[in-house]
């Protein structure tokens, strides 16, 4: 609890509630199309940002004087999350020495790294960092801003594997038997994010490759009542009804161009089912802007167009547990804004601007 | 894990199998008529009915029923075949390498409901099965007895986990000191390198969980399952091909009895054991039962052993209870139809041999109450043949399992 509290002050003491340096305090985006975090679309609207946070947004919004307007030609939403990220630090999140590792992403990344400025050029203004999943537990996520990499929450998901990757020919445990055995033992007498994701405080993270996988994955969360997001499984749509009764949620590894069909209907398969669902990076590895290509892969597929914008943005936030701070156009949430050339989801649409916390953190150049 | 949880495990398996259409095409009851109804009960039927309703038998009965369109014909019906020894499994993924006594594993924990080797072992006649993990460690861990179609999900299929605790005496746990997979390495001094050195970890074992009774802190990672085979509430399936192996098996068995400090009242059942009709008596003095490997084509098997034609007929004829194994082969000349063939061929008569791939096997894994037999109220898994079971010239032309049609004789005739 008091941790909780100490979180709440740092996030309302964070940089986000300092007055914009290079922008007025208040500020009016307005936009031929607001993008809301619901999918919906609002012609002519407009957004106001006062101290870092969005004020209020809709068709008729006072300007304040001394207010700044910026009049977009184009969609404004609010800026993407992309879930489960190796951005700054790929091969540092990688420890298959030990079988389970109470490790931090957050304090394991390099801000500097320019994966992050890419991320923001793509239109994504949060992502997951997660630890790679050669060992049983590589520790916690976070959830960054891609904006200078600030940590929102240091410790996001506890990530546990159930991949065949967390076993090794040389260290404990070698086979899926003794994987199962050694994290049920864990959980008995609980430790640090054990402990913290036990109690159900903490979601977890479940790595998986296979339907196999998948079914271990819901039957240990059944019985240990863990709650969470299984990211990595292709195929998991063909499971969607045990992975939505167990009230998990599910994390593709974004897609390429020429994605497998029988990948992309099982997200249309878990959509249906109503199991909330949101898209990984994989950064450095992948390209940012194959979170985009993602949905618009599902959306060609058939999927639901409200469901493609909100596994991008609002869902995806609520998966990474921020969904109360950031994914959509909301009073109070902060402005993460993209200024879009058009639909976001039509990938001819370019990023013209991107502002986190109200600051203007990227600017297209003109041609 | 204590034994009230294991029964509670059995429990929820057995509700987990009742009739529940999930996708699937609409389960219906189907009337089985056949020439030959081999109940593997006792009595065999000519010109029989088999009525199939939901997942059950709901009535085996002499005639012949009316032709509707869910009547499926056939020469002859047998139970579901069982087989208490495929291979089916993750390989180097179900064995764990850093100790070699691993009770507390659970096999189900590693297998695939997707494998296709599950397609073939139903396509062949074989519904149930006792799926293991690669027998390399000495105490490998808990097998489970599962179903060969329906469902692909693992736990729907499970007719019964922690079946058995599975272990091997021999050549294999203690081939090499080194991982049984990948490279050598330095970081596990693993698993004995003798013959002597296995038969010490298995009595260690029981030593030390009969121990762990007045001294809690004596306890292990898997003292409770050792616990439960040394009681019997668990039964001991051991590999061994050779008789030195199945007499160490034996010796353990009698030890484990014996011995005031252990007071156990192990079931045996030795796996494998090519060469059980050298000493058939030491079997039968023990209560041991035995799981036949495949009849190798020049008598050698694994390990070296040497097992004939007539190895079961002649356990059969000195009283050892025997069930017969394909190994897991699909094969047309290796399946377990076959292996009950080549059984015959060495002397056994039809109904044991049908009772060495049905009843047997399935009274050695403790789930004669649920298969094995066609039986009023047991599950209705059901082999269709064209001609009598067993021939080389006759096919396996029908499959149901659960009540649900695996194999359509209809379309595969």
């Amino acid at each position: 609890m008091l941790t909780a509290i100490l979180t709440a002050c740092a996030l309302l003491s964070g940089p986000g509630a300092t007055p914009a340096k290079g922008e007025p305090r208040v500020l009016v985006v307005r936009a031929e199309k607001l993008l809301l975090g619901d999918g919906t679309t609002l012609d002519a609207g407009a957004v106001l940002i006062e101290d870092g946070r969005i004020r209020a947004f809709g068709k008729d919004v006072d300007v304040p004087a001394g207010a700044g307007v910026i009049t977009h030609p184009g969609w404004v939403s609010a800026g993407l999350v992309a879930l489960h990220a190796y951005a700054g630090a790929p091969e540092e999140l990688r420890d298959s020495s030990r079988p389970v590792l109470d490790g931090k992403v957050a304090w394991a990344f390099d801000p500097a790294h320019s994966d992050f400025a890419d991320a923001v050029a793509a239109g994504i203004t949060t992502l997951v960092l997660v630890p790679q999943r050669n060992a049983l537990s590589g520790g916690s996520s976070a959830v960054v801003k891609t904006a200078g990499a600030r940590v929102l929450t240091e410790q996001a998901q506890l990530s546990l594997s159930f991949s065949a990757a967390a076993l090794a020919p040389n260290r404990y445990p070698t086979s899926f038997g003794s994987a199962m055995a050694e994290l049920e033992q864990r959980f008995e007498k609980p430790q640090g994010a054990f402990a913290r994701a036990k109690s159900g405080e903490l979601p977890v993270l479940f790595e998986a490759d296979s339907r196999e996988d998948v079914q271990r994955v819901v039957a240990f969360a059944k019985r240990l009542k863990l709650r969470g997001a299984v990211y990595g499984a292709d195929w998991i749509g063909e499971l969607a009804e045990s992975v939505n009764e167990a009230h998990l949620a599910a994390i593709f590894a974004p897609f390429d161009p020429g994605e497998e069909r029988r990948t992309i209907q099982s997200v249309l398969k878990l959509a249906k089912s109503g199991t909330a669902f949101g898209f990984g990076l994989d950064s450095p590895w992948k390209s940012p802007e194959s979170l985009r290509l993602s949905a618009a892969l599902c959306l060609r597929e058939g999927l639901d167009r409200k469901l493609a914008w909100r596994s991008l943005s609002s869902q995806a936030a609520e998966i990474a547990g921020v969904g109360e701070r950031v994914g959509r156009i909301e009073k109070g949430h902060d402005a993460d804004l993209v200024l879009w050339s058009g639909d976001p989801l039509d990938l001819k649409s370019r990023v013209d601007a991107v502002f986190v916390d109200g600051q203007r953190v990227y600017e297209a150049k003109k041609p | 894990m204590n034994l009230s949880l294991i029964a509670l495990l059995c429990c929820t398996a057995q509700t987990a199998q009742q009739p529940k259409t999930q996708g699937d095409a609409p389960r219906k009851n189907w009337v089985v008529s056949a020439e030959r109804v081999y109940t593997a009960a006792g009595r065999s039927l000519e010109h029989g009915t088999v009525v199939v309703q939901g997942a059950k038998i709901g009535m085996v009965s002499s005639g012949s029923e009316d032709n509707g369109p869910e009547t499926l014909a056939c020469y002859a019906v047998t139970p579901g075949l069982v087989d208490a020894s495929v291979r089916i499994n993750s390989g180097a993924l179900s064995v764990e390498q850093s100790r070699e006594e691993t009770p507390e594993l659970r096999v189900t924990d590693t297998l695939s409901a997707y494998d296709i080797a599950w397609d073939a072992q139903a396509g062949s006649g074989v519904t149930c099965v006792l799926a293991a993990a690669p027998d390399l460690n000495v105490i490998g861990g808990l097998a489970a007895v599962l179903k060969t179609a329906g469902e692909p999900s693992i736990e729907k299929r499970t007719v019964k986990n922690d079946a058995v605790l599975r272990g091997a005496i021999g050549s294999q746990p203690s081939r090499g000191n080194h991982p049984a997979f990948g490279r050598p390495t330095d970081f596990y001094s693993r698993r004995p390198t003798t013959r002597m050195g296995v038969e010490w970890e298995w009595r260690k074992s029981f030593y030390e969980a009969a121990a762990s009774r007045k001294d809690p802190a004596r306890a292990f990672k898997g003292s409770t399952q050792v616990l439960a085979a040394l009681d019997g509430k668990l039964t001991l399936d051991i590999q061994a091909w050779t008789t030195q192996d199945i007499r160490t098996a034996v010796f353990l068995k009698e030890e484990l009895e014996k011995e005031p400090q252990l007071g156990g009242k192990p079931r045996l059942v030795i796996d494998a054991a090519a060469e059980a009709w050298k000493e058939p008596e030491l079997l039968v003095r023990s209560h041991t039962s035995i799981v036949l490997p495949p009849f190798p084509e020049d008598g050698r098997t694994d390990d070296g052993a040497f097992m004939a034609w007539n190895t079961a007929a002649l356990l059969v004829e000195q009283g050892v209870p025997i069930a017969l194994s394909a190994h897991g082969d699909t094969s047309p000349a290796g399946r377990l139809s076959m292996q009950a063939g080549y059984a015959m061929q060495g002397g056994l008569d039809f109904d044991q041999a049908l009772a060495a791939v049905t009843i047997n096997p399935a009274r050695m894994l403790g789930v004669e109450d649920r298969v094995g037999s066609l039986e009023v109220g047991k599950d209705a898994d059901l082999v269709l043949w064209n001609g009598e079971p067993f021939q080389a010239t006759s096919r396996v032309i029908g499959v149901i399992v659960d009540g649900a049609l695996v194999l359509d004789p209809r379309t595969k005739q």
